[in-house]
C-alpha cells in the first residue's frame, strides 16, 4: 500500500449477494473455542498461525484435528512464539492470503509489535482473544485488559458471549475486515473459560451457506506479487506518516456501515445475528440500566429477570463491538434512563474516576448526547480474575444504581470493586 | 563462586517447604533433589544463591527451593540471570526451564547469553514437548512425533541446543539425565563452578505427555569419552551422537564478561551541564 493512495474502491455487488443458500446447518454441542475453529474453516482460511497459552489454545487443537481429520486443509504452522505468529499470518495477509491466528494474555501482549503494524498497514486478519489476565505468574482467569490494549490502533474488536455468537462473529469479522473499504484487522474476544471451555448447542452453517455470505478476500491493486510491484510498509517518517493515520482513522470510521451491511446480510441468510453493536435486554421502559460486554450477560440476564419480577425497572445493555464504538447506538439505547452502572471485567488504574475501560468510554459517549438531563453514571469493577459475579453482586449494584438514579448516598462518578476483599 | 561457608548445609536446607505440583514420575523431581544436593556439596549458602525461571511446569524450580528465586515471564529466564548477575557477581546465579522456554520462545536469549558469556549456569530440562500447556511439539520434539495436537508429526527438523549452545560460545556444555541423581548433580556442581556462561541440557521425561520417555533410563548411559576443551572435536562428537550420550562435553577457557563496576565515570551532571540551554 502506498502512503498516498487514497482512493479506496466500493467493491461491486458480487453476485453471490442474491443467491441465497438453504439453511441447511447441523447442531452440534460445542465449546466457544471449538466455534471459533468451525468459522476459521468455514471461512476457508489460508494460513494459521499457532502457538500454545491457555485457554486460546483450545481453538488450536481443535483445528489441528480438523486438519488431521481431512475436514479442513491449510497452512497451519506453529510458530516458535506469539511474535513470530501474528508476524507470519500478517505477511501472509499482504500477499493475499486469508488468515487467523489467537493468543490470550501475555501472549496477545508478546505480539505487540506485530499487532500495531499490522493495523498500521492496513492488513486484514481475524484474531481470537481468549481473555486472560495479565501475568505474573500463575493467573489464567477470564480479565479484558488483554484485547482492550489494541483499542486505539485500528483494530476492531468485539466481545462475544455465546459458542453461537462467536461462530457468527467471525464470519461477519472476515466480511468486514477484508471488504476494501476497510482492510483492518478484527480482533474476537472470548472470555476465558466461560466462553472458550464451557459447551452449547450450536448451529454450524453449510459450506454453501457460508460461500453466499462470505466472498473471497481480494486486495486488488493492494496485493504484494512479483507481477505487482509495490512497496508496503515503506519508510516514511514525518512526511505521510499522519496521512496514513488518517486513512486508518477514514477506515475505522466506515467500519460502522460496514458492519450493518455486514449483520443485515446475515441476518437475512442466516436468520439470527441480531443488532449489530449491542444487545438490549428488558429495556423497553427500563429507569436504570446496566451495562457489560461478553459472559458478564449471563448473571445480569438472570438478575434482570429476577428484578424485572419483583417489578424493578432495569434493563441491559450488552456492548458486542468495542471498535468501532457504538456512540450512536449507546446514546439511543440509554437515552431514557436516570442511571447506568457499567460493571467493567477490566481496569484501568489512574484513569478519570479510576472507573473501568468501558465506564470511561461510555461516559464520554454520552457525554455530548444531552446536556440537561445526562443520566448518572457507575462504574462497577467485578470478576477480575475470572472471580465468579454472581445475580447476588448483579442485584446489588443495580441497587446502588437506583439508589443513585434517585439522589440517595452516591456521586455519580462513583467506581466500586465488587466482591474484592478488604 | 562464594567462599565455603563454616556450617555445611544438606540438600534439604535449600528446598522450600512448598510441595511440587509435578505429575508423579516427572522428572523434574529428579532435578530438584540434584540441583539442591550439588549447592549443598559446593558448601553454598541459600542466601548467596538466585535461581531464576521462565514459565512451564520445570520454571516452577524456583518455589520448590530455598534460596533467593525470580519465576518470570515465559522465554526471559536468562535476560534476568544477565541482568541479576552483573549487577550482583557475588552471587551464584542460576537459570531454570524447559525447551519451550528456552528454545523456542526464548531461543534468542540462549544464543546471546552464550555469546556474551556471563558466569550463569544455565539448565534446561527437556522433554521435548511444552509439558504445562498440554503436550504440544516443542522445538526438540522428533519430527514423526504423532500426536493429538500435531497429528502426523510437526516433520521439522528438531533444534540442536548443544551444537548452538558451543557454535555460540558457551564456555561449558554438558548433556544429563534427570534419572541420574549423583552424576547430574556432580555435572551441575562442574558446571556452577566453571566461569562464564556453563549450559547443562538435562533429559527431563515428561511422564503424562511423553510416556515412552520412561524408556530413557535405558538408554542414557555415560559417554565413553572425556569432555575436550577443542571445539571442533566437540561438534564433530556432537554430529556422530545418537543424544543419550551424558557428561560433560566440552569445557572452554574464553575469558568471562566483566561487569564494569567501580569504573572511573565521568559524573552525569558534568555531561548534562554542556547540554543545558
Ligand atoms: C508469552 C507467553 N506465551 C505462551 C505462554 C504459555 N506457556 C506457558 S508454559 C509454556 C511452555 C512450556 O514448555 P516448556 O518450557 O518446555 O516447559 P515444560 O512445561 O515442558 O516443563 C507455554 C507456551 C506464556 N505463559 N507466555
Ligand atoms: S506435564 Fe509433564 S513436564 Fe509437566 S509436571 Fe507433568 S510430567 Fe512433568
Amino acid at each position: 500500500m502506498s502512503a498516498v493512495d487514497t482512493a479506496i474502491p466500493t467493491p461491486k455487488k458480487s453476485p453471490l449477494d442474491v443467491v441465497i443458500a438453504p439453511r441447511t446447518e447441523n447442531e452440534e454441542l460445542i465449546s466457544g473455542s471449538e466455534a471459533i475453529a468451525h468459522a476459521v474453516r468455514l471461512a476457508n482460511v489460508d494460513v494459521i498461525t499457532a502457538y500454545p497459552i491457555r485457554p486460546y489454545d483450545t481453538v488450536m487443537q481443535y483445528v489441528s484435528k480438523m486438519i488431521a481429520d481431512g475436514d479442513f486443509d491449510c497452512e497451519f504452522i506453529v510458530a516458535e512464539s506469539e511474535h513470530s505468529q501474528f508476524e507470519i499470518v500478517k505477511h501472509a495477509s499482504a500477499v493475499g492470503a486469508r488468515v487467523f491466528a489467537g493468543s490470550s494474555g501475555v501472549g496477545w501482549f508478546y505480539a505487540f509489535e506485530a499487532l500495531a503494524v499490522t493495523a498500521g498497514l492496513r492488513l486484514p486478519m481475524v484474531a481470537m482473544v481468549g481473555n486472560r489476565a495479565l501475568d505474573d505468574p500463575g493467573a489464567f482467569g477470564v480479565e479484558h485488559n488483554d484485547a482492550l490494549a489494541v483499542r486505539d490502533l485500528g483494530w476492531m474488536l468485539c466481545w462475544v458471549s455465546t459458542a453461537q455468537e462467536a461462530l457468527d462473529t467471525a464470519l461477519i469479522a472476515y466480511r468486514v475486515a477484508e471488504d476494501p473499504r476497510i482492510f483492518l484487522p478484527c480482533a474476537i474476544s472470548c472470555d476465558g473459560a466461560f466462553l472458550t471451555h464451557s459447551q452449547s448447542i450450536v448451529k454450524v452453517p453449510s459450506q454453501a451457506m457460508v460461500d453466499s455470505f462470505l466472498p473471497r478476500y481480494d486486495r486488488g491493486d493492494k496485493r504484494l506479487h512479483p507481477d505487482n510491484p509495490i512497496t508496503i510498509a515503506p519508510q516514511v517518517n514525518e512526511d505521510w506518516l499522519m496521512e496514513m493515520r488518517r486513512q486508518s482513522d477514514e477506515a475505522a470510521r466506515r467500519a460502522s456501515d460496514v458492519l450493518i451491511e455486514a449483520y443485515r446480510d446475515f441476518n437475512a441468510k442466516f436468520g439470527r445475528g441480531g443488532e449489530p453493536f449491542i444487545e438490549r435486554y428488558m429495556m423497553d421502559d427500563a429507569e436504570v440500566a446496566l451495562v457489560g460486554m461478553g459472559t458478564m450477560a449471563m448473571p445480569v440476564k438472570v438478575a434482570v429477570r429476577k428484578m424485572r419480577e419483583q417489578g424493578k425497572k432495569v434493563g441491559f445493555v450488552r456492548v458486542r463491538w468495542f471498535r468501532p464504538f457504538p456512540t450512536r447506538e449507546l446514546q439511543d439505547a440509554l437515552a431514557d434512563v436516570h442511571a447506568v452502572g457499567v460493571i467493567d471485567r477490566d481496569f484501568s488504574f489512574g484513569s478519570a474516576f479510576f472507573s473501568g475501560v468501558l465506564a470511561n468510554e461510555l461516559r464520554s459517549a454520552l457525554y455530548p448526547a444531552k446536556k440537561k438531563n445526562q443520566p448518572k453514571i457507575l462504574s462497577f469493577i467485578a470478576g477480575l480474575g475470572g472471580r465468579e459475579v454472581s445475580t447476588g453482586n448483579v442485584m446489588k449494584m443495580t441497587k446502588t444504581v437506583f439508589d443513585a438514579a434517585n439522589g440517595v448516598g452516591t456521586d455519580a462518578q462513583d467506581t466500586y470493586w465488587i466482591g474484592a476483599r478488604e | 563462586m562464594n567462599a565455603p561457608s563454616p556450617t555445611l548445609l544438606a540438600a534439604k536446607d535449600f528446598k522450600s517447604d512448598t510441595k511440587p505440583v509435578w505429575c508423579p514420575g516427572c522428572g523434574d523431581y529428579g532435578v530438584l533433589t540434584l540441583l539442591t544436593r550439588a549447592l549443598a556439596d559446593l558448601a553454598l549458602r541459600p542466601e548467596n544463591v538466585a535461581v531464576v525461571s521462565g514459565i512451564g511446569c520445570s520454571s516452577r524450580m524456583p518455589a520448590y527451593m530455598n534460596c533467593y528465586g525470580f519465576h518470570g515471564v515465559h522465554g526471559r529466564a536468562l535476560a534476568v540471570a544477565t541482568g541479576l548477575k552483573v549487577a550482583r557477581p557475588d552471587l551464584t546465579v542460576i537459570a531454570t526451564g524447559g525447551d519451550g522456554d528456552g528454545y523456542s520462545i526464548g531461543g534468542n536469549h540462549f544464543i546471546h547469553a552464550c555469546r556474551r558469556n556471563v558466569d550463569l549456569t544455565y539448565i534446561v530440562m527437556d522433554n521435548h514437548v511444552y509439558g504445562m500447556t498440554k503436550g504440544q511439539s516443542s522445538p526438540t520434539t522428533e519430527p514423526d512425533w504423532d500426536n493429538a495436537l500435531m497429528p502426523g508429526g510437526t516433520g521439522v527438523r528438531p533444534f540442536q541446543p548443544l551444537v548452538i549452545a558451543l557454535a555460540s560460545g558457551a564456555n561449558f556444555v554438558a548433556r544429563a539425565f534427570s534419572g541420574d541423581i549423583t552424576g547430574t548433580a556432580e555435572i551441575v556442581a562442574q558446571a556452577i563452578k566453571a566461569p562464564g556462561f556453563a549450559f547443562v541440557e538435562i533429559m527431563s521425561p515428561c511422564v503424562t505427555f511423553r510416556p515412552e520417555q520412561r524408556e530413557w533410563k535405558e538408554l542414557a548411559r555415560p559417554s565413553p569419552v572425556p569432555p575436550t576443551d577443542d571445539p571442533a572435536r566437540a561438534a564433530r562428537r556432537l554430529m556422530t551422537d545418537d543424544g543419550f550420550n551424558i557428561g560433560v562435553l566440552y569445557t572452554g577457557n574464553r575469558k568471562p564478561y566483566q561487569p564494569a563496576t567501580g569504573q572511573e565515570r565521568k559524573p552525569l551532571n558534568a555531561l548534562a551541564q554542556g547540554f543545558a540551554l
